[in-house]
């Protein structure tokens, strides 16, 4: 019976429920629309700020005015005909090379050598054959090898240019002759190492050491004296 | 109720009076009832009417807030070389004044010195209601003005022009009057086009490339004041497309104040001036009389020992031959007798022919108003007229005209009208109409790049670009005769000669010997170089790139040439 009365009051309820509901949805549209018609407008007003700036930055940065720059300050000039190239192969021509440590190094090593012996033929002659005694090493005794820095020493100390690299390594057959096999496993390298060095005429030798420079010499002349004082660095 | 009705009234109310008085009152509570529903429900649905019908249309859609007050103007890679800006103006109400006058007009006159105190007084005092005082105003000087406290100075935003390069194209891109109506050159021309709200939205683009115009005019304004010329012009133009790439006349003119420039400034020489362009047009004679058959080889000999009488004058060179020349001589020595001979073997009427149909007997045709009116010999066109017109006296072009016609002579034949619009599927490409055969055309490559490597031409020379061209030195008349002492120098090139692209017309009006030039005034000295600047400097931005190895064949008029001369 309560019920029954109160149906009326619920019936009112229930529609000015759905009324306010309608009403905070169609609010929240609204309000949505407002907010994006906002942003519209800042969209708006901010092209419009993109559009006098680059106007002002255009009459700043007028080309007269870069033209006036280029004058008073920067005199650049147009690029003459020869600063064109037609392909990559002209642009690779433009490509000097710095002396990269490595290259640096390798000059010191051939060198070094020349302090001790002033003979420029055993001067290249001398780190192949080092090098080439290195590379045997894992085959040769250790025993054998001081036997071969010995030898290259005795090549330094007199012997004619272009054979001293052989007799160097006969002579290490010589006094190694009990491991015959071994020094005969170490003895291909070391005319493997020979081989090229006629290739190399002694002008260019003489050309590449006039190449050198006062401060490489100075380095040459450093790595002299820690040879002299801690042994050769070529067999580390 | 009774006792209250008795208290209220003091009065005795019968019932049945009562009961009317009763039934009254709820029939006016009612109405106004109704009156108070009917109004709310007429709230509410005017409420949702427009909350339903009218919200999508907020007022201000209608007018679109980018679209500019007047279209923009851009050159061909899109660089602005106009554009609308909201400025400030500062004005006064003289009547509302409220200040001292005398006071006010010190101060305004220490913020704008432009007017003096007195004349600053003289508008404070009038009995005007209105008064600019600056228009495009800084924003800084408003915030100034604004500062005295005046409340008869007001102040507004207007639509006003602005040419952010200044006299970069001047004369092309023209300049607005004060009510923002085109006054000059594209803003002039196309006004209609820059106005209209339905396409004035989408910037005009010109085939203008301001770089290139910076070149040319910078380089041109150098020449002009080292040789102390009364003036200068020059044209670039795509030899395919009749596209002009720069177009400058000097003196300058800055659009953003035309009126402060002097009538000079604001003359365009190159479409508007029409002078007398000398030898530049004896490659035009010389072509018309190839394809005509006359001139057979580019070897074929005529007599150039002495002077040759034509009418009551004799014609002249400058550089005597004293011998019989071959054509190829007569160009590179810009031969007037040699070039008389050709054109009085090709006669009035082919050449007038020729003339017509290569556009230099009307108006120049471009988009530009302001073209003048060509000066021919018209009835008089005589032997001798045609003579004197064969190396381009007694024929009055503007420098366009001479472009355009340089354009159709290298470009295989075809003549098209320039354009200062860019060429692409908004602005298709005209179809042209031939004037000069393809073989002619070639055969020109070599004649006139012997000219500028071996001829007169050659301080035009930049080395690569394979420059062409012809010098010419035409007498300026005054008082009705020519004199020495005044000429016009003009230069006609086109390069890169072995694959023409672009032709270059450069002109200076009026130039001075120099101690440099050896008092010569002549066009190989003063105009010739300005063009080898400007292709060096422009080449690489029209991608023209400058070899060495490659150029016109000049084996086909070299062995034509004789050494020494």
């Amino acid at each position: 019976m309560i019920a029954q009365g109160f149906k009326s009051v619920g019936w009112v309820a229930a529609v000015g429920a759905a009324a306010l509901g309608c009403y905070m949805l169609s609010l929240q549209v609204a309000s949505e629309r407002a907010e994006l018609a906002k942003i519209e407008r800042q969209i708006i007003a901010a092209k419009q700020d993109i559009r006098s700036l680059q106007t002002e930055l255009g009459t700043r940065g007028r080309l007269s005015q870069l033209e006036h720059w280029n004058a008073e300050v920067l005199a650049l000039a147009a690029p003459a005909t020869g600063q064109f190239l037609a392909d990559e192969m002209m642009l690779a021509r433009f490509e000097t090379q710095d002396r990269t440590v490595e290259d640096r190094v390798k000059v010191r090593m051939a060198s070094h050598e020349t302090v001790t012996a002033p003979d420029e033929a055993g001067v290249t002659a001398q780190p192949r054959l080092i090098r080439a005694a290195a590379n045997a090493e894992p085959s040769v005794q250790p025993q054998a090898q001081p036997l071969f820095r010995k030898a290259s020493v005795e090549t330094v100390s007199g012997k004619p240019v272009a054979t001293p690299v052989r007799t160097a390594s006969v002579t290490s057959t010589e006094k190694s002759a009990p491991r015959k096999a071994s020094v005969e496993k170490a003895a291909p390298p070391v005319k493997k190492a020979e081989a090229p060095k006629p290739a190399k005429s002694p002008a260019t030798q003489v050309k590449s050491a006039g190449l050198l420079s006062d401060d490489v010499l100075g380095d040459i002349v450093d790595a002299a004296k820690s040879e002299t004082r801690g042994g050769s660095k070529a067999t580390r | 109720m009774n006792a209250i009705a008795i208290e209220r009234g003091g009065r005795v109310s019968l019932p049945g009076k009562r009961q009317q008085t009763l039934a009254l009152t709820y029939h006016r509570l009612m109405l106004m009832m109704l009156v108070f529903a009917g109004v709310t429900t007429l709230i509410v649905a005017r409420i949702l009417y427009l909350s339903v019908f009218a919200a999508p249309s907020d007022g201000g859609a209608a007018v679109n807030p980018l679209l500019p007050a007047r279209g923009d103007i851009v050159d061909r890679n899109g660089v602005p070389l106009a554009r609308t800006i909201d400025a400030w103006s500062i004005a006064i109400h003289p009547k509302k004044l409220l200040g001292d006058p005398d006071e006010l007009a010190v101060k305004l006159n220490e913020l704008m010195p432009e007017k003096s105190v007195d004349q600053y007084r003289r508008i404070l005092k009038s009995d005007k209601t209105f008064v600019y005082l600056s228009r495009r105003a800084l924003p800084e000087l408003v915030a100034a003005v604004n500062a005295l406290g005046e409340p008869a100075i007001a102040f507004d935003r207007e639509p006003d022009r602005l040419y952010p390069n200044l006299e970069l194209g001047a004369h092309v891109i023209g300049y607005t009057d004060l009510d923002g109506k085109g006054a000059a050159g594209i803003e002039r021309a196309l006004d209609e086009r820059l106005s209209d709200p339905a396409t004035r939205g989408t910037p005009v683009q010109l085939s203008i490339d301001a770089r290139v115009q910076q070149a040319l005019e910078a380089e041109l304004a150098a020449a002009m004041h080292k040789f102390s010329a009364i003036g200068a012009a020059g044209v670039l133009m795509d030899v395919k497309t009749g596209e002009v790439l720069a177009m400058t006349s000097l003196p300058e003119l800055n659009p953003n104040v035309p009126g402060k420039g002097s009538m000079d400034a604001r003359f365009n020489r190159i479409t508007l001036g029409v002078y007398e362009l000398g030898s530049t047009f004896k490659p035009f004679t010389v072509a018309m009389a190839m394809d005509a058959g006359i001139v057979k080889s580019l070897g074929q000999m005529y007599n150039c020992s002495s002077g040759l009488r034509a009418g009551g004058f004799t014609i002249t060179d400058t550089h005597p031959f004293n011998r019989a020349c071959s054509v190829s001589e007569i160009m590179q020595e810009s031969s007037n007798i040699g070039t008389a001979q050709i054109a009085a073997q090709l006669g009035a009427s082919q050449q007038k022919e020729f003339l017509k149909k290569m556009g230099f007997l009307d108006k120049v045709e471009i988009e530009l108003m302001e073209r003048g009116r060509t000066l021919t010999p018209g009835n008089d066109w005589g032997e001798v007229a045609t003579m004197t017109v064969g190396y381009g006296h007694g024929i009055a072009v503007t420098p366009l005209h001479l472009a355009t016609g340089y354009a159709a002579l290298f470009n295989g034949g075809i003549w098209h009208p320039a354009t200062l619009l860019k060429v692409g599927k908004d602005h298709p490409l005209p179809e042209g109409r031939r004037v000069f055969s393809e073989d002619t055309s070639y055969k020109m490559r070599a004649l006139l790049r012997l000219v500028v490597t071996h001829g007169t031409g050659k301080k035009a020379d930049a080395p690569g670009y394979r420059i062409g061209g012809k010098t010419g030195t035409a007498e300026k008349v005054q008082g009705g005769r020519y004199t020495g002492n005044a000429v016009v120098t003009t230069f006609a090139g086109v390069f890169p000669m072995d694959e023409p692209r672009y032709v270059i017309v450069t002109m200076l009006d009026d130039p001075k010997g120099t101690a440099e030039t050896h008092g010569f005034h002549t066009a190989g000295w003063n105009v010739a170089p300005v063009v080898s600047k400007v292709v060096s400097r422009i080449g690489p931005m029209l991608g023209v790139q400058p070899r060495m190895d490659t150029d016109a064949n000049l084996h086909e008029v070299l062995p034509f040439v004789r050494e020494g001369n």
